[in-house]
């Protein structure tokens, strides 16, 4: 089973340099909360599906489509519970606060895609290099992409797993949510078994190649910034300060707004 | 006189938690250049011993330890793993876990930048080992895409670019069929040439230990036996008697009172040695008796293809969602009542083929009935209960608490009633050995126990038909004939099985019928006999028939097992 997150395509996204790519990341992270009102929030939901179309990223994200989904509904219905507004729509729902639940939503949409992109183009080498260059310790670096690692393993082993408790006449696909949950519980744990075994062979492997022998390490693994990494960051540097002063200005807020 | 390689002195070791000695009273002294075989049952302590000698214990497995173990003048309990692997490095048996690098280069290039290596040189080590265990051609390749030989290759170069003085691998081959084994024994073979780099290995297959300057017997903690490789694997009572398996050859000129002759010093080891031998002791294949073996064989062949197919595949296609076509046109029919091998390399479409006979995966071409009904329309819960799979690592599928819950599962699943069940739980456990452990954690169970646990489990729901994902593997030789002993008794009493399987000699010994997948085709079919009888072809999808198979094979007959070439056998003493 393929259950790689890195996307091993050529496009131009891949070629950024790591730490283009986590900046890039950071900075939508910033302008998307500068704005409450959705229709603020379009140039920047238009930024995130353009890097998602020119990283050729889909894929992965159509893989979460159900996590996205799940997301989406409940942070519709939740923000209107912690907001309200001043024209009522029906129950707890008012104009205002439905507005605020769509811009939070395409901030949660925006966040995670770009997580998904920037795993998608990544390899978790370059990964840690870009955080190392840009001043992070290496082992903080290392935990943090060994956790992201984590994932496609556990994901496989979740598959292998289920697939043994069908042959076996477990029947994941009928009944509602709860006797569905109910059923994949007994699922987790021979998932939690086999990855702890599996962790403890990794630790030993890393230590049994020298991980942390040295207070010095070097890097075979080299990292050049290139115009096309410093044309990118200008642009989304304008962005982010377009976005700051816009906010500062006071636009894209909901007017008639209450949070609570 | 130099300080030798590694040294141990009065090593004891206990884990943590644990009452026993793990290993006790070992003493062992490697010189620089010595390549020495490990070998013992499961629990004999060998992974331990292994581990011992890079630090792992007793910095990462925590215990009590006595004595000491020297490794190039530095003595374990004072440096650290990582410190250690300058001197030594360590493969493991697992392979997929001791991957952990997103390509093939930087995974070799992870151990010297740890220890600051500078990167020109880095990028000299990468060529050099590559290139050593032949995967230069794949260095831009994520190691997830390789097969399992290959991968185990790369372990080795990933240890072996920390230039070593000392390696040390832990059943590096246990998991890989017979010709991604041989691979890592060529390169084991080409490494020990180095007159730089000490071996350890901890192996099971006997056949492979031939090339071992030393063996070194384990059995309890305790080293039973250490001495040249050809002179232990000689004595093969006391392999046996260790649970190790005894090669073929020796035990079948034992037999034949080879022993007796004044030449017992050199009993053959080796199917060449074998058929020298044979023909000089004056020894001939009794046609006679040969052909009326092979005329039983051939009656009940027909007497199976008399009867209805219970399983019936027409061209089988399998694609993976991604594009990837894991079977191409399969066509093959079981029948009620078999014992079928499948073989093939890691990776030639083995488990995706089985996993079509229970439903669990639909083709995407062709047709599959079960029973006259095609998969599609019976679907997999009733399917299930008709067609049991074991899947290869038990600790997939248990996850109660009791032996009693997990056995019980499927019964229960199926709505049988409490008392129905109770009988149903018994009547399995004795079936697979293991009366009276209702109330035990499957969890703390040894491998194979976990392994018979899960044939019970889906025992329990009574299928006619059973599947073995490697029923054999991670056990011992001893483990492994009283599972396939076990799976014969469930044959015997009417079950039709399927078992995939990486061990040939489990093959000759207990299949009836195999089928060989090589590219998701089925590359040859027929009796065992007919089958270890195409050598060549057998190579060509990476398998090779048992030394002992090739021996008779040599002399113009198959032969599956020593005691049929004694039956077979007229003349001698010439």
């Amino acid at each position: 089973m393929d259950a790689e997150l890195y996307l091993d395509y050529n496009t131009p996204y891949h070629r950024l340099d790591a730490r283009t790519k986590i900046i890039v990341f950071l900075c939508i992270f910033v302008g998307v909360l500068m704005f409450q009102d959705p229709r603020w929030l379009i140039p920047t939901l238009l930024l995130v599906l353009v890097q998602l179309f020119v990283s050729r990223s889909a894929r992965n994200l159509q893989r979460i489509r159900y996590v996205l989904l799940v997301m989406s509904i409940s942070s519709i219905v939740l923000w209107n519970f912690f907001a309200s507004g001043t024209t009522p729509l029906f129950w707890v729902f008012d104009v205002e606060s439905m507005y605020y639940a769509i811009g939070r939503t395409i901030l949660i949409f925006s966040i995670v895609t770009m997580g998904v992109i920037l795993i998608s183009t990544t390899r978790n080498e370059e990964l840690i290099m870009g955080m190392i260059k840009m001043g992070l310790p290496y082992r903080v670096g290392f935990a943090i992409s060994t956790s992201l690692r984590l994932v496609p393993t556990v994901a496989a082993s979740l598959m292998t797993i289920s697939q043994a408790q069908r042959s076996r006449g477990l029947d994941l696909e009928s009944g509602n949510i709860v006797q569905r949950v109910k059923k994949f519980l007994p699922l987790l744990v021979p998932v939690f078994i086999s990855s702890i075994r599996n962790t403890n062979i990794f630790g030993m492997a890393l230590e049994s190649r020298g991980f942390g022998a040295r207070e010095e390490r070097t890097y075979y693994l080299q990292m050049q910034m290139t115009k096309a990494d410093w044309a990118v960051l200008t642009f989304f540097f304008i962005y982010v300060a377009v976005s700051i002063w816009l906010n500062v200005a006071g636009y894209g807020k909901i007017v008639g707004l209450v949070r609570f | 006189m130099t300080e030798p390689a590694v040294a141990i002195h009065d090593l004891t070791y206990r884990y943590r938690g644990t009452k026993q000695n793990a290993i006790e009273g070992i003493n062992l002294v490697l010189e620089r250049g010595d390549f020495l075989v490990l070998m013992g049952p499961s629990g004999a302590g060998k992974s331990t011993l292994a581990t011992c000698i890079n630090g792992l214990i007793p910095h990462f497995h925590k215990g009590k330890l006595e004595g000491a173990v020297i490794v190039c003048g530095k003595n374990t309990r004072d440096h650290t793993v990582a410190q250690m692997a300058e001197d030594v490095g360590l493969v493991f048996q697992d392979f997929e876990a001791q991957l952990f690098s997103t390509s093939v280069e930087l995974e070799v290039a992870f151990g010297p930048e740890n220890f600051a290596v500078p990167r020109e040189e880095i990028a000299t080590r990468i060529d050099e080992n590559l290139t050593y265990v032949g995967l230069a051609d794949f260095r831009n390749r994520p190691p997830s895409t390789l097969s399992g030989g290959q991968k185990q290759k790369l372990a080795i170069a990933a240890v072996l670019a920390l230039h070593p003085k000392v390696l040390v691998m832990d059943e590096p081959t246990t998991d890989l069929d017979p010709i991604s084994k041989m691979g890592i024994f060529e390169i084991t073979n080409r490494l020990r040439q180095r007159s730089d780099l000490t071996l350890l290995v901890v192996e099971h297959e006997t056949e492979e230990v031939l090339q071992a300057d030393r063996i070194a017997l384990l059995k309890d903690g305790r080293l039973v036996k250490v001495g040249p490789a050809r002179e232990i694997l000689r004595d093969v009572d006391l392999i046996e008697s260790l649970g190790l398996m005894p090669l073929g050859i020796p035990r079948f000129f034992k037999a034949i009172g080879f022993d007796d002759t004044a030449a017992a010093a050199e009993l053959p080891l080796t199917p060449a040695e074998a058929e020298v031998a044979y023909r000089r002791g004056g020894w001939r294949i009794s046609s006679a008796a040969y052909e009326a073996m092979v005329a039983r064989e051939t009656a009940v062949e027909q007497s199976f293809r008399a009867k209805t197919p219970l399983i019936h595949c027409c061209d089988l296609e399998f694609s993976y969602p991604n594009g990837v076509k894991a079977l191409d046109g399969i066509s093959l029919d079981i029948y009620p009542g078999d014992i079928v091998a499948i073989v093939g390399q890691n990776g030639s479409g083995k488990t995706t083929l089985a996993k079509h006979f229970n439903g669990l995966l639909l083709p995407t071409g062709g047709t599959i009935t079960v029973n006259g009904k095609t998969t599609k329309e019976q679907g997999i819960f009733r399917l299930g209960q008709l067609v049991g799979y074991v899947f290869q690592n038990p600790d997939h599928q248990i996850f109660s608490e009791t032996v009693y819950d997990e056995v019980s599962f499927g019964p229960r699943l199926r709505g049988l009633p409490a008392d129905q069940i109770k009988a149903r739980v018994t009547e399995t456990l004795k079936a697979v050995g293991l009366e009276g452990t209702e109330e035990e954690d499957p969890f703390s169970m040894t491998k194979s126990g976990r392994q018979r646990v899960a044939v019970a489990a889906v025992l329990a729901v009574q299928p006619d038909v059973l599947i073995l994902d490697e029923p054999t593997t991670g056990l011992d030789y001893r483990e492994q004939r009283s599972m396939m002993d076990m799976v014969r008794r469930l044959n015997e009493n009417g079950s039709t099985i399927i078992f995939i399987t990486h061990h040939m000699w489990v093959v000759a010994e207990y299949a009836r019928k195999v089928f060989v997948i090589k590219d998701g085709r089925l590359f040859l079919e027929g009796t065992t006999r007919e089958v270890f009888s195409h050598e060549r072809e057998l190579l060509e999808a990476s398998l090779r028939p048992p030394h002992f198979i090739q021996f008779t094979n040599r002399l113009g007959r198959t032969m599956l097992r020593p005691a049929e070439l004694v039956e077979c056998t007229e003349g001698g003493a010439a």
